[in-house]
């Protein structure tokens, strides 16, 4: 899995794994807009480059067992990663196709990933990660789920 | 920083980019959606060809044996022959078949998956080729390596029996 970084255009191979308590210290509301620690009741990832502590993205992911699928709570890249002057592209798309990695290592072809929209930002998930629609919310099961794993060289 | 200064200093598909926002939902709404949800599903789900499912059952299988391989934790259960039994059966009903497509002697196979004999580089070239690289040549090597380090550090007739061979160690004080 890799950003890009969009001034020189390099690849970095990133690393995705659980929040720890001592991560919390670090996560502030300034750079990851969010107050993260009420998501502690869920999975919290982060995602960082490799051999680099700095975070660069969260992700909380709740599991409903029952349905075989994980929602994604909430998701949020660091301030100095957005909009057109970013640092890295990609952060959010990788985030993504973990959810959707998780999702596979639990219930292969069954494996869905779903999440609650805003109305004004729909159909760029859509687009972007080829979400599907659900009414309410849109989700990845089948072959898009698939072919974004392959998208972001999970 | 609220919401609404977000949505006038990005543009949507930058946000898309950067969130997903927390959405409530009231007991209403959460069962409507689970509906919605549920229906849409249903219709996803029968696109998958059989090879599909069985790509996906493979992707599966080697998730967990990187996240078996990541772990500091060793599982007498989750073995190399564990892992090849698993693989193997997700595309064949017979052990042989499997042998003369990666033109193995089917003994040896038997040999590798009853854990009387470890696999050759040879063979793990072969698996992560059979596979088309979705399970890599290095995640099985791994897998080996992780049961080949757990069995070396539990040996102690090893030590036992090397020990008479090493003279002049070096002294420590404790």
């Amino acid at each position: 899995m890799q950003i890009r970084h969009q001034i020189s255009g390099r690849l970095r191979s990133v690393l995705i794994e659980l929040v720890s308590m001592e991560d919390y210290k670090m996560i502030t509301k300034s750079r990851f807009f969010f107050n993260w620690k009420t998501e502690k009741q869920y999975q919290v990832y982060k995602l960082s480059i490799i051999g680099d502590k700095e975070i660069l993205g969260l992700m909380s992911l709740e599991h409903f067992r029952n349905e075989k699928r994980l929602e994604i709570k909430l998701l949020a890249v660091s301030r100095e990663n957005r909009g057109k002057h970013k640092k890295y592209e990609g952060i959010a798309g990788n985030l993504i196709a973990y959810a959707c990695r998780e999702a596979i290592r639990l219930y292969a072809e069954n494996a869905c990933v779903s999440l609650i929209p805003k109305d004004i930002i729909r159909n760029h998930y859509m687009k972007k990660y080829g979400m599907m629609d659900a009414g309410r919310q849109i989700f990845l099961e089948g072959l898009p789920l698939l072919r974004l794993l392959r998208t972001y060289k999970v | 920083m609220k919401t609404q200064k977000l949505n006038k200093k990005y543009s949507p598909s930058e946000l898309a980019d950067s969130f997903v926002f927390r959405t409530k939902l009231t007991a209403k709404q959460k069962k409507e959606a689970a509906g919605q949800l549920a229906k849409a599903r249903k219709r996803a789900g029968a696109q998958l060809t059989e090879a599909q499912v069985v790509y996906a059952r493979i992707m599966q299988l080697r998730f967990q044996m990187e996240d078996y391989i990541k772990s500091d934790q060793y599982k007498v259960e989750l073995t190399f022959s564990y892992f090849l039994k698993q693989y193997i059966q997700l595309r064949y009903t017979m052990n042989k078949k499997f042998a003369r497509d990666i033109e193995l002697d089917e003994a040896e196979l038997s040999f590798i998956l009853n854990k009387r004999r470890l696999p050759s580089e040879k063979v793990i070239a072969r698996l992560g080729l059979h596979s088309n690289n979705t399970i890599p040549a290095l995640s099985w090597y791994k897998l080996l390596e992780k049961e080949r380090e757990h069995d070396f550090v539990n040996n102690d007739k090893l030590m036992e029996s090397e020990s008479k061979y090493v003279k002049n160690r070096l002294k420590i004080s404790r």
